[in-house]
């Protein structure tokens, strides 16, 4: 009597035809880039999000970047946490060292620091970080520094991209 | 009666392979996680100190202190087309000339290493004497751009000479300049 033939072993043979695939190389790439990644990882994140149209300044300073209210000089506009409040072009034709319209946008955002302070007890540290372009005259840089310390900011952070090695 | 086929003799050359698809699980999670928090440019900040009288927290505890009793040596940089004038509130350091800058253009660009080697000079000299050693003012004229500012900032900070780097004059307290 025959046996019928098992389904099972009739794949042993054709063995040799078979393709397993090669992973070892991936293996390898993966690993060299997860080394890499995690050399370049930063515990606390992005803080800061740098501007897309701008050139910040290099530095050697190895100072790392902090949270505060976000200041940016484009080459248009003066922008408060992304909002535009004041154009370049009025500010470089301005009288004296306090702009208007930026001390009137500071100052609320101040104030509604202090109130969370005295509310919560969430502490207001009067902290401002400017972003500007390399190419920002000192006119203009020097009228938003003296307007942020009129407005209740003395602590100014200038943000700069931080030279290696 | 036929033997059973020896298991050994049919499977002892086939390499075992390892089982590294586990592995490769764990590398497809980690690495877009490891990408998306990865900072290819680094950031950093410049920390200004406004000078005392325009802030409003800080004057009152700075009041309070017994200025008198210290001498100030007010040590200033103006930065200017021509150069970096240095000054302290008794006198002007003068280039080669008088009425030229302490240190003048070299080459169109500005020498802030020349600076630097300077005001490590002035550091080792009025150490121990004055009460604001640290502290340094920066004036500039009005077309003086940003980077320009930063890279005397850098050159006022530190000093250095080789391998090692002393530190200058790292509160900065920027003036309104020449108006």
């Amino acid at each position: 009597m025959a046996f019928i033939p098992s389904r099972r072993k009739k794949h042993r043979g054709s063995r040799s035809g078979e393709v397993k695939l090669q992973l070892t190389s991936m293996m390898d790439m993966f690993t060299i880039l997860l080394v890499f990644l995690l050399k370049t990882y930063s515990t606390h994140g992005q803080l800061i999000n740098p501007s897309q149209d701008l050139t910040l300044p290099i530095s050697e300073i190895q100072h790392p970047p902090e949270v505060g209210l976000d200041v940016t000089v484009s080459n248009d506009w003066i922008l408060v946490n992304g909002r535009p409040v004041e154009r370049i072009e009025s500010v470089e034709t301005l009288d004296g060292f306090v702009i208007p319209k930026l001390q009137t946008s500071l100052s609320a955002y101040a104030q509604h620091g202090q109130r969370l302070e005295e509310q919560y007890g969430t502490p207001f540290s009067g902290k401002v970080t400017i972003q500007g372009d390399r190419n920002l005259p000192y006119r203009t840089l020097i009228k938003i520094l003296a307007t942020c310390g009129q407005s209740d900011f003395p602590n100014m952070r200038l943000v700069v991209y931080r030279k290696e090695g | 009666m036929a033997f059973k086929p020896s298991k050994r003799a049919k499977h002892g050359f086939e390499l075992e392979h390892t089982n590294i698809t586990p592995m490769m699980n764990l590398m497809v999670v980690l690495i877009p996680l490891l990408l998306t928090s990865a900072e290819f440019v680094k950031l950093g900040v410049v920390e200004l100190n406004l000078p005392p009288a325009a802030v409003g927290p800080e004057s009152e505890a700075l009041a309070q202190m017994p200025i008198e009793s210290f001498q100030k040596l007010d040590l200033a940089v103006t930065i200017t087309n021509q150069g970096f004038f240095i000054s302290s509130a008794v006198a002007v350091l003068s280039g080669d000339k008088t009425g030229e800058p302490t240190i003048p253009l070299k080459n169109g660009e500005y020498d802030f290493s020349a600076l630097s080697e300077k005001l490590f000079e002035i550091k080792n000299k009025a150490k121990d004497r004055f009460a604001d050693i640290e502290q340094i003012i920066l004036m500039a004229e009005l077309d003086v751009d940003y980077q320009t500012v930063i890279s005397t900032m850098d050159a006022a900070r530190m000093y250095k000479n080789g391998n090692q780097s002393i530190l200058l004059f790292p509160d900065v307290s920027l003036s309104a300049g020449i108006f």
